[in-house]
């Protein structure tokens, strides 16, 4: 039996190091977290029109998004429900229906089942058709991003996201006709636990400037000064982290938005042209993180960088490896110029031979593998950075922790992570909405600061 | 852009003469003399590019990828020298100690183009990093690059690379094929 209260001590910011080895907790994790929350899938952008199709992972089942001939999109499973075999075996594409290279059944973009070859003959017409559908998935759409979940119990996505929505407007909506993704995808194999990666884009902005350091100084710019630790920074008064109802977070470095970017003009210009637009339509406190640098997680698996610009999804694959697989975020209205500028300055720093991403693949793998050694896996780690420097605050929902350099987002993650392995349904979750950021005792952390903050204004 | 459509293979010589300037090359990136590659070898209008190349299936009429794709690297002259920069600022933990790579080239082809001192060279590639204790990782595929001929010796001024595997099987390619 496994026991999440050891294994997540939410009261001394631990874990136990079995979470990124033990192959019953990975097992749970499956069937309770990749099997019950919503998980990324496609952008709209590559499913426009009728028949178009990508093939993904959700947890370590293989499945299709497709448009189909009503317009809606769908999702299932790419297992044939004769014997097994996969019915697609192309990246992406259009087509009409999927035919399974086995035996030839044939299904359509809905994933009913169409046709039975020798049907008549071999079956003698015995055989429902309309029982052996593809298993399908639910699907939702959040401004156009594409998410599935296989819990008809799960809350609507946008429940699912929450406040997290909120704050992902900024740049979904933000801008324009908001934003979309460029593909295909990038993918590479770590050999990590999924939730090293997770954990460390949803907020770790400690690891920036001593992991980064030859790449910080080696581009230099806004975030050079974070290289090797060496800058006396104010940090709490240089950006914020937040975590949320079912443990997304991020972490946002102030008016650093495009840090990372070397060629960056177009992306610069865009940036400042925008920003105006979006405190008429989403309120100031949004425009301010307009133009930061986000590291974010939407629980469990979908990572991304705004301002640097990457979108990766860490597909598990088994308890100690995982498939990157790695997109570029760019807004729609952004002219060809300065979307391929994007492009081109985020797989440069963030994809698979990026100059910052090869940074973190080591201390991943070792974070992960060192856990074989028994004695070490009866250890615990810590997140205990910016304890009660964090609350609620007047213009951001969710918590709100006092510097981008913290561990708010991190003990959120793993306050959802344990409260989704132990319950039972997600029902018991939902009877929580109310309690769940009583972890955060220090309500009144932000009413002081800015008190305080005002006060020194006023008396200066 | 250049014009880079393959003529006529070259002379017994000239194909001696590349192959070796090639051999030369991996030699150098295997000593990890990065800044001399850089130096002597690359034309600073370099192209240097891996495109994402997906699984379609035969029928699919889409077109293949362009460095206005999205990649695995897209670099000018600029950001090469970023990567060798890096390199050299002693901060790079994961090059600390060393990794050692190694390139097998094989099935070296050259052809003349329509420019005179250009030439199109085409060759197979098997690329191995080992790292730490138990740490290895191979990459397969072909290069089409450009080359030209100067008063210095041969410039490297586009090279396309192209790897067989749709998921690279290495924690990431930071690595000069
Ligand atoms: S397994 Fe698909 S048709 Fe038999
Ligand atoms: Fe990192």
């Amino acid at each position: 039996m496994i026991d999440m209260d050891k294994l997540v001590d939410i009261e001394k910011s631990t874990q136990s190091k079995q979470v990124f080895w033990d192959q019953g907790v990975y097992d749970r994790e499956l069937e309770r977290i990749f099997g019950r929350c919503w998980l990324f899938l496609a952008h709209e952008s590559q499913l426009q029109k009728t028949g178009d199709f990508f093939t993904t992972k959700m947890g370590e089942d293989s499945v299709i998004v497709v448009r189909h001939t009503d317009g809606s999109l769908k999702a299932f499973i790419n297992s044939c429900t004769h014997r097994g075999n996969s019915v697609c075996t192309a990246d992406s594409g259009n087509t009409r229906s999927f035919v399974c290279n086995y035996h030839g059944w044939v299904y359509s973009t809905d994933g009913s089942l169409v046709d039975v070859p020798l049907k008549e003959r071999c079956y003698h017409d015995d055989i429902d058709m309309s029982a052996m559908s593809l298993p399908s998935i639910r699907v939702e759409s959040y401004r156009g991003f594409v998410f599935g979940c296989f819990d008809e119990t799960a809350p609507s996505l946008v429940d699912f996201l929450g406040d997290w929505g909120w704050y992902l407007d900024t740049w979904m909506v933000g801008a324009g006709e908001g934003a979309e993704l460029i593909g295909p995808p990038s993918k590479s194999i770590l050999k990590c636990n999924w939730k090293v990666p997770a954990e460390n884009f949803v907020g770790d902005g400690y690891h920036v400037g001593w992991t980064h350091a030859s790449a910080l100084e080696m581009l230099g710019g806004e975030l050079g000064g974070l290289a090797g630790n060496r800058a006396n920074m104010p940090f709490d008064e240089l950006g914020i982290q937040v975590t949320t109802r079912h443990g997304h977070g991020f972490g946002v470095i102030d008016h650093a938005g495009i840090g990372i970017h070397d060629k960056r003009e177009g992306y610069a210009k865009f940036l400042q042209e925008t920003q105006p637009g979006v405190a008429e339509k989403l309120g100031q406190p949004r425009a301010e993180l307009y133009d930061g640098h986000w590291n974010c997680t939407t629980f469990p698996n979908c990572s991304f960088l705004y301002g640097t610009n990457i979108f990766k999804v860490w597909h598990p694959r088994g308890p100690h490896e995982i498939e990157v697989w790695s997109w570029v975020i760019v807004h729609k209205d952004m002219d060809e110029d300065t979307k391929k500028e994007v492009v081109k300055q985020a797989i440069r720093s963030f994809g698979t031979a990026g100059t910052l991403e090869s940074d973190d693949g080591d201390n991943m793998v070792n974070s992960t593998r060192n856990n074989q050694g028994r004695h070490t896996r009866k250890n615990t780690m810590d997140s205990r950075m910016g304890v009660g420097h964090e609350g609620p605050h007047p213009d951001y929902p969710g918590i709100v922790g006092s510097s981008f350099i913290g561990e708010t987002s991190y003990r959120g993650f793993y306050r959802f992570y344990q409260e989704i392995m132990s319950a039972d349904s997600w029902d018991a979750i939902r009877a929580k909405d109310e309690q769940w950021a009583d972890c955060f005792p220090n309500k009144d952390y932000w009413k002081d600061r800015l008190a305080a903050k005002a006060k020194a204004k006023g008396g200066e | 852009m250049h014009n880079t459509e393959a003529k006529d293979r070259v002379s017994m010589q000239l194909h001696y003469d590349v192959s070796q300037h090639y051999y030369q090359e991996a030699t150098l990136l295997q000593e990890r003399e990065y800044q001399t590659w850089l130096e002597t070898f690359i034309a600073e209008d370099i192209h240097y590019w891996m495109p994402v190349t997906e699984r379609r299936y035969a029928k699919d009429k889409r077109a293949e990828p362009s460095p206005n794709d999205m990649a695995i690297i897209n670099d000018d002259y600029d950001e090469l020298k970023q990567r060798v920069d890096r390199l050299g600022t002693g901060t790079v933990w994961m090059e600390d100690p060393p990794s050692s790579v190694r390139f097998l080239l094989s099935n070296i082809e050259v052809f003349h183009t329509d420019k005179e001192d250009e030439f199109v060279v085409r060759c197979n590639f098997i690329t191995t990093r080992h790292r730490g204790q138990l740490e290895r990782s191979q990459h397969v595929g072909g290069r089409v690059d450009l080359l030209r001929k100067t008063e210095s010796g041969y410039r490297l001024v586009r090279r396309k690379i192209v790897l067989d595997a749709r998921v690279t099987e290495d924690k990431n390619l930071y690595i000069f094929f």
